[in-house]
């Protein structure tokens, strides 16, 4: 409780920190700000290529009933990707690359992978407000969006949990930065993101069910849910959801509390 | 009221020194323990009172930053406790945090909220700030263009402005330039006589001797001795002096030459009355009694008696030149005396050395130098500096 206090009596260090690396970031770039768009756009472009056209992955119809644009679905999925893995990649790079600081000053050791999921929260309301914008333009909106924000409360509550837990073992331990990098890239792909789980359920149920059993899948479904599908999601997870997003965050930032207490002397 | 409470703090790093070269020293040394223990604050106590300056002094590597970080909260003690109480701004690097590519204004923002500050309470201090650093010129600029100075002056700035209960220094003052550590210190004593606490790492013993309420000597982990400033810095140089002699013996010996500046067998300071006292003190005659051993002098030789601080400076010398009648050894034990009327030496701890010239025949050893030590206590309030100048004063009023 008490580092809760102090990380908000810190707050303002932890946005300077976040401005610092947002003001930083795109310094000396003729596009500027216009990267944080071409980005995931160059993604999308590559997958949907890949996957809706080589593999002719068909999406289901969206909400209104007309649409069922491949490109669409996959972005409903990916911007939650991207959202989680930024922000645990970035907890733990962020940590590591604050050690000579925080041999020099005393902060709470939290502050700079905070301050990374603000930036990477911005990028992803950026992601988020596109895909919004693009399904208005097609007529495709309910009010279940109303649920956005709780979506993205608990996408973030979950990766900052994890995020701080890795982080911390990340210093004693650097064989936890490969290991991450490589657990990142099979839940990539466990997760039903650049395929529907139809497509896994028409070959094994079995298998179905455990790919949704990844957290990430439950993200990823609320998303097309209240993006795509115009749907609600089901009782149970709206319940779950929210709760173990939670469970995480509290969890995560106990288990950082107690091993970051003297972080400094092992940066 | 105390600012800082350490009880029975210790601290121990592992250093990583064994780390397996190949994959079958990988398998060999699997199991064992892959550091040893390194304790660099064992078993420390120290209170510092609120409002004062305490100073920690020793040599590299002694442990005081380590115990300076313990305070500032970086490291957290492997034993014992750390309180303080107020909030604390530790300037153990000027300018730590910085960002190349941000201007000296987001930097001053950013840095200030490193400290704690929020933006509202940087707003109101950022145009002190600038002026202290006298960087207005620049303020816009990234800071990759400033030269080192510049950014030192930037980062002094920002650290004292932030308005700390609590402040800490580590040696930083140690950088910049003459006018620049003249700044620092005057506006160190400013916060001090604002009721500032602080703790100052330094190896300039001037400044501390100067700014300190209390002084810490810290030895290889261990405090040595806290207490008054003068007397732990005076043993503290006690302690390098006699390192010092030791190893310019053991150099001189191994090198051949004639070693060891031998004792005075005896000296002791005598009133006028013939007691023998402790101490002379400014500003009245004493009689200094020195004992030589054994020495052989020829038909005309000559005393010097030179003396200097415990930090090596010489503060005079003085010289008595004896016409001998009778050629030959002279006596053993016997003994000279000087006469000081009035002593003009400062109060402190000083250093005599007695050098016999002779004329022809002295024996080698007898052109060693013989030391005895000396304090003088003050009556009133002592004279700066190391004399007492003896001067005749007039008032002239102008008729």
């Amino acid at each position: 409780m008490k580092s809760v206090s102090e990380l908000w009596a810190y707050r303002n260090l932890t946005y300077n920190l976040a401005q610092r690396e947002l003001r930083s970031r795109y310094k000396k770039s003729l596009l500027g700000w216009l990267w944080s768009l071409l980005n995931p756009a160059a993604i999308l472009a590559v997958y949907t290529l890949v996957f809706g056209y080589f593999f002719s992955a068909k999406a289901p119809l969206a909400g209104n009933g007309r649409t069922d644009v491949f490109a669409l679905y996959l972005f409903a999925g990916l911007w939650v990707w991207n959202l989680f893995n930024g922000t645990v990649l970035g907890a733990i790079s962020a940590l590591q690359s604050a050690g000579p600081l925080l041999n020099k000053v005393y902060f709470p050791p939290a502050c700079p992978a905070l301050a990374n999921t603000i930036t990477v929260l911005l990028q992803a309301m950026i992601e988020a407000g596109i895909l919004l914008v693009i399904m208005i333009l097609l007529g495709n909106v309910g009010w279940m969006l109303l649920l956005f924000p709780l979506l993205i409360l608990c996408i973030t509550l979950f990766s900052v949990g994890i995020g701080l837990a890795l982080s911390v073992y990340n210093v004693f331990y650097r064989d936890v930065n490969y290991l991450v990098t490589i657990g990142m890239n099979v839940l990539f792909y466990a997760t039903p993101i650049i395929y529907p789980i139809t497509l896994v359920q028409e070959k094994s149920m079995t298998l179905a069910r455990i790919l949704e059993l990844s957290p990430i899948a439950q993200y990823v479904q609320w998303s097309r849910d209240i993006f795509y599908g115009l749907t609600m999601p089901s009782t149970t997870s709206l319940i779950v959801v929210p709760l173990a997003s939670f469970a995480v965050f509290v969890l995560g930032l106990a288990i950082f509390n107690r091993k970051s207490r003297d972080i400094a002397q092992e940066l | 009221m105390k600012a800082i409470e350490v009880q029975d703090v210790s601290k121990r790093f592992r250093l990583y020194t064994d780390r397996p070269g190949s994959v079958k020293q990988l398998f060999t040394k699997f199991g064992r323990p892959k550091y040893e223990d390194f304790w660099a604050v064992r078993n420390a106590t120290l209170d510092v009172n609120e409002a004062s300056v305490a100073g920690l002094i020793g040599h590299n590597g002694c442990g005081k930053s380590t115990l300076l970080r313990m305070m500032a909260g970086i490291h957290f003690p492997t034993s014992g406790s750390v309180i303080t109480r107020g909030r604390i701004s530790a300037l153990l690097e000027l300018g730590a945090g910085f960002h190349p590519d941000l201007t000296g204004r987001e930097n001053v923002y950013l840095n200030a909220s490193i400290l704690g500050l929020s933006r509202k309470q940087t707003d109101v201090i950022f145009d002190r700030i600038v002026d202290f650093s006298g960087l207005a010129g620049f303020i816009d600029s990234p800071v990759k263009h400033y030269s080192s100075g510049m950014y030192v002056r930037l980062g002094f700035s920002v650290a004292v402005h932030v308005d700390p209960q609590i402040l800490l220094v580590d040696e930083v003052i140690a950088v910049g330039d003459e006018d620049f550590q003249r700044r620092c210190l005057d506006h160190l004593a400013g916060l001090k006589a604002s009721g500032v606490t602080i703790v100052l790492v330094s190896h300039n013993l001037a400044v501390i001797g100067d700014l300190c309420d209390q002084v810490t000597w810290m030895d290889h982990g261990v405090i040595r001795d806290s207490g008054e400033p003068t007397e732990v810095i005076a043993n503290y140089l006690r302690e390098v002096n006699a390192d010092e002699a030791e190893r310019l013996r053991i150099e001189a010996e191994v090198a051949g030459l004639l070693p060891t500046p031998a004792k005075a067998t005896e000296s002791e300071m005598v009133d006028d009355s013939g007691n023998t006292v402790e101490f002379g003190v400014t500003g009245q005659p004493i009689n200094m009694r020195i004992a030589l051993p054994e020495v052989l002098a020829s038909e005309e030789h000559t005393y010097t008696l030179m003396i200097q601080t415990e930090s090596g400076v010489v503060v005079g010398e003085t010289e008595m030149s004896v016409p001998m009648a009778q050629p030959g050894p002279l006596a053993h034990g016997y003994t000279i005396r000087c006469r000081f009327d009035p002593l003009l030496l400062a109060p402190g701890i000083y250093e005599g050395r007695v050098r016999v010239h002779g004329g022809t025949t002295v024996r080698a050893e007898a052109m060693r130098d013989f030391g005895f030590s000396f304090r003088v206590r003050a009556e009133s309030s002592p004279p700066g500096g190391l004399l007492r100048l003896p001067a005749t004063w007039l008032e002239d009023n102008g008729r």
